[in-house]
C-alpha cells in the first residue's frame, strides 16, 4: 500500500468533498429563489416593464397601490379568505387527525380518502368543482335539493363564489393531515395510560396531552397555511372564476398577475408583494406576541 | 355499553368524513361518462346510465392533447430523476456533515420552504429571459437544481439520518469518496424515501399549472394543464367532455397514488417517519 493519507486529512477531504454534493441545492436555491425574492423587494422601488432599463422612482409604486381600488378590494378578498380558508383548514386537518388516528384496515383506507384531493392535479380539481358548484346541474346544489334545501347560485353570485373557492380549497389538507397525524403517533401512549390510571376525562386528556404535545406542529402549519394562501388561491380563482363575478375573487395571486403579466409592470407587481409580506408580518409577529403573553410558546 | 357506542360513532363519522372527500371526485368520475353535448339530468346520479366512453376520444380532437401529453411526459421525464438526483445527494451530504453545519442547512431548508412561488414569479421571469429559456420546456424543469422542493431534501435528510454512521466507516476506511458511498451504500439503503420523492416529483411536474401560464406562450410548448384549462375555455358547458379531461389528466397520479398510499398512509410507516433514534 502506497503512502496512506493520515486519517484526519481523509476525514477532512471527505467532509469537504460533502460540500460539493450539497452545491446544486444551494445555489440553486440562491439564484432561482433567495435572490429572485430580494430582487423583487428592490424592484418594487423602481419602474419597469422588463424592456426598458429601470428606473429608481423611490415609494412611487406605493402611493399608487394605496390609490387604486383593484388592490384595496383585492386585499380585502385575500383577507377574508385567509379569515375563513385558513382557521377551517386546520381544524378539519385536526379533527381528522383525531377522527381517523387509530389502528385498523379501514382507517387506513379513511387516510387515503383524506388524502386523495390534495394530490389531484390543480387544474383537474378546479374543473372537478366547477361542475360541483353548477347551479343548474351539479351535484351540490342537487343533494341540497334532495334534501329539501335550494342551493345559492355559488360562483355567480360574490359571496358564495368566494365561499366556494374556501370550501374546494378546505379539502385539499393532505400535508396537514399527514403531519399532524404523525404528531399524534409520536406521542408515547404511556402518557395516556398513566391519565386514565389517574381518573381523567378523555376531554382532559386531549387539552393537557394531545394538545401541548402538537401545538408546535399546529403553529407551523397555521405559518404555512398563512404564507400558502398567497399562492393557492391563484388555480381556483384562474379556471373557476377569472377573479369574477365582480371581482369577488380578485385575490392578490391573480392581481399581481394581471399587473406583472398583462401590463408588465413590475415595479407596481413587486411593491404589491412587499406590501402583502409586510402585511403578513405584521400579522403573524402579533400572534406570536400574544401566544407569548399567554404563555403558549416560550419567549 | 357506552363505550361501545361511542366506537361506533366514531367509526360512522370517520366513514361519513372519507366519502365527503371521495364524493366530489366520484360524480366526476360519473359525469365524464355521460352523454357529450345534453346536461346532465340535475339530479344526484350514483351511477352512469349508459357508458359514453367516446368523451375519452373526443378530448383529444377538440384540443392537441397528445401534443400536450407528450410535453408534459418530456417535463417529468427530465424533472424527476434530476429532482431524486440532486435531492438526495444535499440530504446525504446533510446527514454527513457534523452537528452545527447540518443543524444549520436543516433550518436553511425549512426557510425556503417558507417562501411561497409567488414571490419569485417576477424575477424568475427576468432570469428565464437572460438565459434564454423562456417559451422552453426548460423553463418548467429548471426548478430541479434547487431540488424542485426543499422538502424532498429534508425528506432524504430524515432518512439518511437513520443509517447508523458505521454503515459507511468501512468504504470511509478505503477511501472512498462521498458520492460513492450516497451511490453504492446510502441510497440502496432508502429505497422507500426514494419511491416517495419520485411520485411527489411526479405529481409536482405533472400539475404544475402556473409556470406554464407565466412562462408558455407558444402553444406547441402547452403542457397538459395548459391543455384543460383550454377544454375548459372552448366548452365550458359540455360538462362530460371537461370530466373526461380531468380524469384523463388525474388518472396517471391516481395509480401512483395508490402506491405513495401504501408507504405514507400505513400504521407502521408513519410511525416510523417520526422514530426518534
Amino acid at each position: 500500500m502506497a503512502a496512506t493519507p493520515t486519517k484526519t486529512s481523509s476525514r477532512s477531504l471527505y467532509r469537504s468533498k460533502l460540500y460539493l454534493l450539497l452545491a446544486p441545492f444551494l445555489l440553486g436555491s440562491l439564484v432561482l429563489t433567495v435572490i429572485p425574492a430580494l430582487a423583487t423587494a428592490m424592484v418594487a422601488f423602481m419602474d419597469y416593464n422588463t424592456v426598458g432599463p429601470p428606473e429608481w422612482v423611490g415609494f412611487e409604486n406605493f402611493g399608487r397601490l394605496l390609490r387604486s381600488d383593484y388592490v384595496r378590494i383585492s386585499l380585502w378578498n385575500t383577507l377574508i379568505f385567509v379569515a375563513l380558508a385558513v382557521p377551517l383548514r386546520l381544524l378539519a386537518a385536526l379533527g381528522l387527525a383525531l377522527l381517523l388516528h387509530r389502528r385498523g384496515p379501514l382507517f387506513g383506507l379513511y387516510r387515503a380518502a383524506v388524502y386523495l384531493p390534495t394530490i389531484i392535479p390543480e387544474v383537474a380539481y378546479a374543473l372537478v368543482w366547477l361542475w360541483v358548484f353548477n347551479p343548474m346541474f351539479g351535484p351540490l346544489n342537487a343533494a341540497l335539493n334532495w334534501l329539501g334545501l335550494e342551493g345559492p347560485a355559488w360562483l355567480a353570485e360574490p359571496a358564495t363564489a368566494r365561499l366556494a373557492i374556501v370550501i374546494m380549497l378546505s379539502f385539499q389538507i393532505g400535508e396537514g393531515f399527514i403531519v399532524l397525524l404523525a404528531g399524534l403517533q409520536s406521542i408515547p401512549r404511556s402518557f395516556f395510560e398513566a391519565a386514565r390510571v389517574d381518573g381523567a376525562s378523555a376531554w382532559q386528556a386531549f387539552t393537557r396531552i394531545t394538545f401541548p404535545m402538537i401545538a408546535p406542529w399546529l403553529m407551523l402549519l397555521t405559518f404555512r397555511d398563512l404564507i400558502m394562501s398567497l399562492q393557492n388561491t391563484f388555480t381556483p380563482s384562474f379556471v373557476l372564476t377569472y377573479g369574477g363575478p365582480f371581482y369577488a375573487t380578485t385575490f392578490v395571486p391573480l392581481l399581481l398577475y394581471e399587473v406583472a403579466f398583462d401590463f408588465f409592470d413590475f415595479g407596481l407587481a413587486a411593491a404589491l408583494l412587499v406590501l402583502v409580506y409586510l402585511l403578513m408580518a405584521i400579522f403573524v409577529m402579533s400572534i406570536l406576541n400574544i401566544m407569548q403573553a399567554r404563555g403558549v410558546v416560550e419567549g | 355499553m357506552v363505550r361501545r357506542l361511542l366506537s361506533f360513532v366514531r367509526s360512522c363519522s370517520a366513514l361519513g368524513a372519507a366519502a365527503l372527500f371521495v364524493l366530489p371526485l366520484y360524480f366526476a368520475l360519473v359525469a365524464s361518462f355521460g352523454e357529450s353535448g345534453s346536461p346532465p339530468s340535475g339530479t344526484v346520479q350514483w351511477w352512469p346510465a349508459e357508458f359514453h366512453w367516446e368523451n375519452y376520444a373526443r378530448i383529444f380532437q377538440v384540443v392537441p392533447l397528445w401534443k400536450y401529453t407528450l410535453n408534459s411526459l418530456i417535463v417529468v421525464a427530465w424533472a424527476v430523476p434530476l429532482t431524486v438526483l440532486t435531492s438526495s445527494l444535499a440530504g446525504f451530504a446533510i446527514s454527513e456533515l457534523r452537528p452545527p453545519n447540518a443543524g444549520r442547512l436543516v433550518v436553511v431548508s425549512v426557510v425556503l420552504m417558507l417562501i411561497p412561488g409567488a414571490a419569485v414569479w417576477l424575477f424568475r421571469f427576468q432570469l428565464l429571459v437572460w438565459f434564454g429559456l423562456l417559451d422552453t420546456l426548460w423553463a418548467l424543469i429548471l426548478p430541479v437544481v434547487a431540488a424542485s422542493s426543499p422538502l424532498f431534501v429534508l425528506l432524504f435528510y430524515w432518512n439518511f439520518r437513520r443509517i447508523p454512521e458505521e454503515t459507511f466507516d468501512a468504504a470511509r476506511m478505503d477511501g472512498a469518496s462521498p458520492l460513492v458511498v450516497w451511490r453504492r451504500i446510502a441510497l440502496p439503503l432508502t429505497r422507500p424515501t426514494f419511491v416517495a420523492v419520485v411520485i411527489l416529483a411526479f405529481v409536482f411536474y405533472w400539475s404544475d399549472f402556473i409556470s406554464p401560464v407565466l412562462y408558455i406562450y407558444n402553444p406547441s410548448g402547452y403542457t397538459l394543464p395548459i391543455g384543460l384549462q383550454l377544454l375548459n375555455q372552448l366548452g365550458s358547458t359540455n360538462w362530460p367532455i371537461l370530466m373526461a379531461g380531468a380524469v384523463y389528466m388525474t388518472l396517471p397520479v391516481l395509480v401512483l397514488f395508490i402506491l405513495l398510499q401504501r408507504l405514507f398512509l400505513s400504521d407502521r410507516s408513519l410511525a416510523e417517519l417520526f422514530d426518534r433514534n
